[in-house]
């Protein structure tokens, strides 16, 4: 046997009619388990609304603020995951795309030679041979 | 008798008239003419320490060929705008240009030379002069006009570089044609964005070359000593290079045996300057240049850090 409590909270709530009340009504008057649950949310309701009524204090806003902290922490946490995602989508495209090619000190020498060779002062004096003398390094 | 003397006196003062004309392009462009084979040792000191190789040379007519003595089959083919690095008779790197007739007003002051004898030949040695500081001891063999020896020096008086050859044959050399490729043109200064200066330090800036991926590559002579600067959009890998500072700034720096290489970044790219200028030159010129910026920020921080 299946015992309705969704509906029992509707019925504290007003919003049961017609057919479903009176089904939730004869469930009860044969249910001692569901019956002892509606008292208890009896009092549970009757215990809330005999609570003092409290004025609000003048810093209250602050107060709240206060409050809002651990959701202004939440917040953080999700942009902190933001951005962790975005900077794995950069580090792969990083890793995908191709880096741009350096440029070798090597064929700059050799520019740097082929220009010299008009030079009025080219001479054995100017040749650049950079790989060559690596021998003599 | 007095005919045999005429024709004697003629034979032995004109090559000595011709070198005595102690004008530094004349006398360059006369060795640009020789043709001859030797050996050549290289000697520099610099201030990453001594650099020297020992090469073999054969120039023909402003052509020159160069190769290792260590028994390597690399040689280089320099002359006429080109420049191939060859393996085993096959290039492997090669550049050429053309240039601008630009040239350079005289920097150098040239003395009347002096007579000297060089591996049993006669010879002649000449200073050269620049602001008052010689920059240059060069010996021209007589007969073929050849620069023999090459002593060049820094700001204080002490040896920066010595280029001298250890044995010399003046039988023009039997040089093999290397296929040429064609040349990149100097641009107008005025259709290329540059903000390489047009002089530093006295080097004035004769050409300007842009290339299709946008680098730029500018070339800087003071008469003698050169350099060539070049700005690319990317890096320029300098695997042999030590990290220097030099002024303000940071470089990687590498020396080869008569050659300095200066690479660091701007920030919106890479810079290199490749030349035979003396060291204590590279200071003032590299301050002439766009400064060294995300690099040298990055690795003096690294270097504040860990030393």
């Amino acid at each position: 046997m299946s015992h309705p409590s969704e509906q029992i909270s509707a019925y504290l709530d007003g919003e049961l009619h017609g057919q479903e009340l009176a089904g939730l009504l004869e469930h009860l008057s044969g249910c001692g388990k569901c019956s002892a649950e509606l008292e208890e949310f009896h009092q549970v309701r009757a215990a809330v609304r005999s609570l003092p009524v409290l004025e609000l204090p003048e810093n209250i806003v602050s107060e709240a603020d206060r409050v809002v902290v651990p959701l202004r922490r939440n917040r953080g946490v999700w942009v902190g995951a933001a951005a962790a995602v975005v900077a794995l989508v950069i580090a792969v495209a990083a890793m995908v795309t191709p880096p741009p090619t350096a440029v070798s000190v090597d064929d700059l020498s050799s520019r740097f030679g082929a220009r010299v060779s008009l030079d009025p002062a080219f001479s054995p004096a100017k040749v650049v041979v950079p790989e060559l003398n690596l021998v003599g390094e | 008798m007095r005919r045999l003397v005429a024709i004697v006196a003629v034979i032995v003062v004109i090559p000595a008239s011709v070198a005595a004309a102690s004008d530094l392009d004349d006398l360059l462009e006369r060795s640009r003419e020789a043709s001859y084979s030797a050996e050549q040792i290289i000697s520099c000191n610099t201030p990453d320490g001594l650099r020297d190789a020992v090469v073999r040379i054969a120039q023909d007519r402003g052509d020159i060929w160069i190769g290792s003595t260590a028994g390597g089959d690399l040689e280089v083919a320099a002359g006429s705008g080109g420049w191939t690095l060859l393996r085993g008779g096959d290039a492997v790197t090669t550049a050429s240009v053309d240039s601008s007739d630009e040239s350079v007003e005289p920097l150098y002051t040239v003395d009347d030379g002096m007579d000297s004898q060089f591996l049993g030949r006669s010879a002649m040695t000449y200073s050269l002069i620049r602001d008052g500081v010689l920059r240059a001891e060069l010996t021209f063999d007589d007969v073929s006009g050849a620069l023999v020896e090459a002593m060049t020096f820094l700001e204080d008086g002490s040896a920066f570089c010595k280029r001298v050859f250890i044995s010399f044959d003046a039988t023009p050399p039997n040089l093999t044609s290397v296929d040429p490729v064609e040349g990149v043109g100097p641009e107008d200064d005025a259709v290329v964005l540059t903000d390489l200066p047009e002089s530093i330090e006295g080097f004035e800036r004769l050409d300007l070359y842009l290339d299709d991926d946008g680098s730029t590559f500018a070339y800087y002579s003071d008469g003698f000593f050169s350099f060539a600067v070049f700005e690319t959009p990317t890096t320029v890998t300098l695997p042999e290079g030590v990290v220097v500072e030099v002024g303000e700034s940071v470089y990687e720096r590498s020396f080869t045996a008569g050659q300095a290489t200066y690479v660091w970044e701007t920030g919106v790219g890479g810079m290199a300057l490749v030349g035979d200028l003396p060291p204590d030159l590279h200071e003032s010129v590299l301050a002439s240049l766009p400064e060294s910026e995300t690099r040298g920020l990055l690795r003096r921080l690294w270097r504040s850090l860990f030393g």
